[in-house]
Formats: C-alpha cells, structure tokens, sequence
C-alpha cells in the first residue's frame, strides 16, 4: 500500500466519520464542527487530486463563510426545545439504516465494477505545471468555454443576496397589503430629511400629516404610504427636479 | 488497491451522498437539514473532481466550481428561510411545517 494511499484512508475514514458526526450529534453546534471537519479534510483530499485552488475556495467558501452563517443561524433561532430525529421507534431506526447501508452497497457495486473510462484530456500535470498552474488553467477554461456560465452565476448570486435580505427582512419592514408602495424611499439621506422635502408636496400630503384621510401618509420611516394610484399621480418617484425647482 | 484511482474517490463520494442524505430524511431540525444538503453537494464535488483527476481534464473542476458557486447561493436563500420559518411559526422542526397541506 503506498503512502498515497494510506493518507487519502486516513483523510477520508476521518471525513466519514465527522460526516457520520454530522447527523447524529443532538446538538447542532456539534453537528457544525464535524462539518468544519469533513470540509477540512474535504479539502485536503483535492489537493491530492491536484486540484489546489478548489481546496482553496473549499476552505474559504465552506469553512469560510458557510459554516459561519450556519453558526450565526443557530445563535439566532430558538436554541431551547430543538427537535431531534423522527419517530422514537427503534425499529423504523434500524430500518432507515438498513435502507442507506443498502443504497451504499449498491451505489459501491456499480463503482466497483465500473469498466468504461474516458479518453484522457490534455491537462496532465506537466501541462498544468507548463501552463502555469492550476488556477491558471481554470481560469483558461472557465473564461474561454464557460464564459456565459460565468455570468449566470454572477447572476444568480446577485438574486440570492436579493432574496436573503427580502426573506431575512424583520417583521417590522412588512407592510400591509393593501399599501401601496410607491414615493420617496430613499437611502441617500438620513431618516428626517424625507419630511422637509415633503413639506414642499402639495396639500394632499399635509392633509394627511394631520391626519385627515387623503389617500397618502407617512409611516415611522419617513416613507411616503398611498392607498390608490390617484393620490400620487403627480409626484415624482425620488422627488426630483420638480420639488428643486419648487424652492 | 496499490495504486490511487478515481475508485477511491468515488467510494468516498458515495458514502458522503448517502450520509448526508439519511440525515436529511431523518432529522427533523432544519438547520441540520440543510448541513446534510452541504454533505451531499460536498460528496458530489469529490466524485466531480476524481473524475477530473482521472482522465486529466480540467471540466470537471470547473464545474465543481460552479457547484460550490451556486451552493454559496444555496445557503443563503436557505438560511435566510430558516430565519423566516423561526420568525413566522417560531420553530424549526420540519414536523411542525405543514401550511401547504392544511
């Protein structure tokens, strides 16, 4: 057994294991850090396989920042009273681990007896050394062939910050549904100043500043509220070159 | 097995999927729920990058690439849910999930 070998054993029966760790400690906390461990070791087992910048962006990305939003989420949610596994019956356990050492066995199967291997690519070590490397060489490829699959996972993470900051938005933020949202929301100047522009709206704004119903109001922020498209026909959204002109 | 080969990795990818996979169909935290999710995309990224290894193509790296890509995306949407799911029931337990069905 060489020593390559012996190491990528050692490295993965220790990732198994943190992974085994993983969904069977009670404590999520627990969990977490046989995760940090599978991806540690994760990463250690591309660099065997000569993929050193992915083991870089595993370690950044997943121990980095994942592992981190998953420690905050747990100091965030209701710690007491966690739910633990389904069904206390011993039995439908047994069951359940019978089913997956199954499933292993016969995924292992067709591995094993896994005949058909590709035509080998150009990209031997020699030529990933002469290229310059092997975030050189993704580079090469990424830029070159998946160009456009680039841009979509720009994208595509772009969407996710969106929908993050949308679905972790605090109750408080959500409006009624029957407001309307539209008018001065702005972020370029503090809380306060929104009303000084305002007062040079017109009366339908003042009226409601009083608290007369007129289809338009403040909320605590210093957002401009309207119930129907009419109260606001004549308002620019940013309360731009009109209002200036105004004054 | 005196040699390295891609049968190493995908054994070990294997184990990762099927590890990960029983513990999504068994625990009923979400947060643990989605750990599994990260096993799973974990496992599969090493079965992509044996193949890699294996027959000295770099597609198979790039691709592992957008896996971890799109499981960054993943993980915030899915966190940002479990924020949503405690604030909105005040649990995380899956068990307790069932608005769509009533």
């Amino acid at each position: 057994m060489s020593t390559e070998v012996l190491v990528f054993d050692i490295l993965a029966v220790v990732a198994v294991i943190a992974a085994l760790g993983v969904i069977l400690a009670r404590n999520p906390v627990h969990s977490a850090v046989a995760l940090i461990v599978t991806f540690i070791n994760l990463a250690a087992i591309f660099v065997m396989l000569h993929a050193e910048f992915l083991a870089a962006v595993q370690l950044l990305v997943y121990t980095g920042a994942v592992t981190v939003l998953i420690v905050f989420v747990i100091f965030l949610v209701k710690v007491d009273d966690l739910p633990e596994f389904y069904g206390g019956n011993p039995v439908q356990r047994i069951f359940a681990l019978l089913i997956g050492l199954a499933l292993l066995g016969e995924v292992a199967a067709a591995i094993l007896t896994r005949s058909a291997i590709g035509a080998s690519d150009i990209w031997t070590a020699e030529a990933i050394a002469d290229a310059g490397g092997n975030a050189e060489v993704i580079g090469q490829v990424l830029y070159s062939e998946y160009v456009l699959a680039i841009q979509i996972t720009a994208v595509l993470l772009l969407v996710g910050t969106v929908a993050a900051l949308v679905l972790a938005r605090p109750a408080s933020a959500t409006l009624p549904d029957r407001v309307k949202r539209t008018g001065l929301i702005s972020l370029a100047h503090p809380r306060g100043a929104d009303r000084e522009v305002a007062a040079a709206l017109p009366a339908g704004l003042e009226a409601s500043r009083r608290g007369e119903t007129s289809g338009v109001r403040f909320d605590d922020r210093g957002v401009i509220l309207v119930d129907n498209a009419e109260a606001f026909t004549d308002q620019t959204a940013w309360g731009g070159d009109r209002l200036e002109g105004d004054d | 097995m005196e040699e390295l080969t891609a049968t190493h990795f995908l054994l070990l990818s294997a184990a990762l999927f099927i590890i990960g996979m029983m513990g999504v169909l068994t625990r009923r935290n979400v947060i643990v729920i989605f750990m599994s999710v990260e096993l799973m995309i974990n496992g599969v990224n090493v079965a992509l990058i044996g193949f890699a290894w294996e027959q000295n193509s770099m597609v198979g790296q790039s691709f592992a690439l957008f896996v971890i890509a799109v499981a960054a995306a993943e993980s915030i949407v899915g966190l940002g849910i479990i924020m949503a799911l405690q604030r909105r029931i005040d649990t995380i337990d899956v068990a307790d999930v069932r608005q769509l069905r009533e």
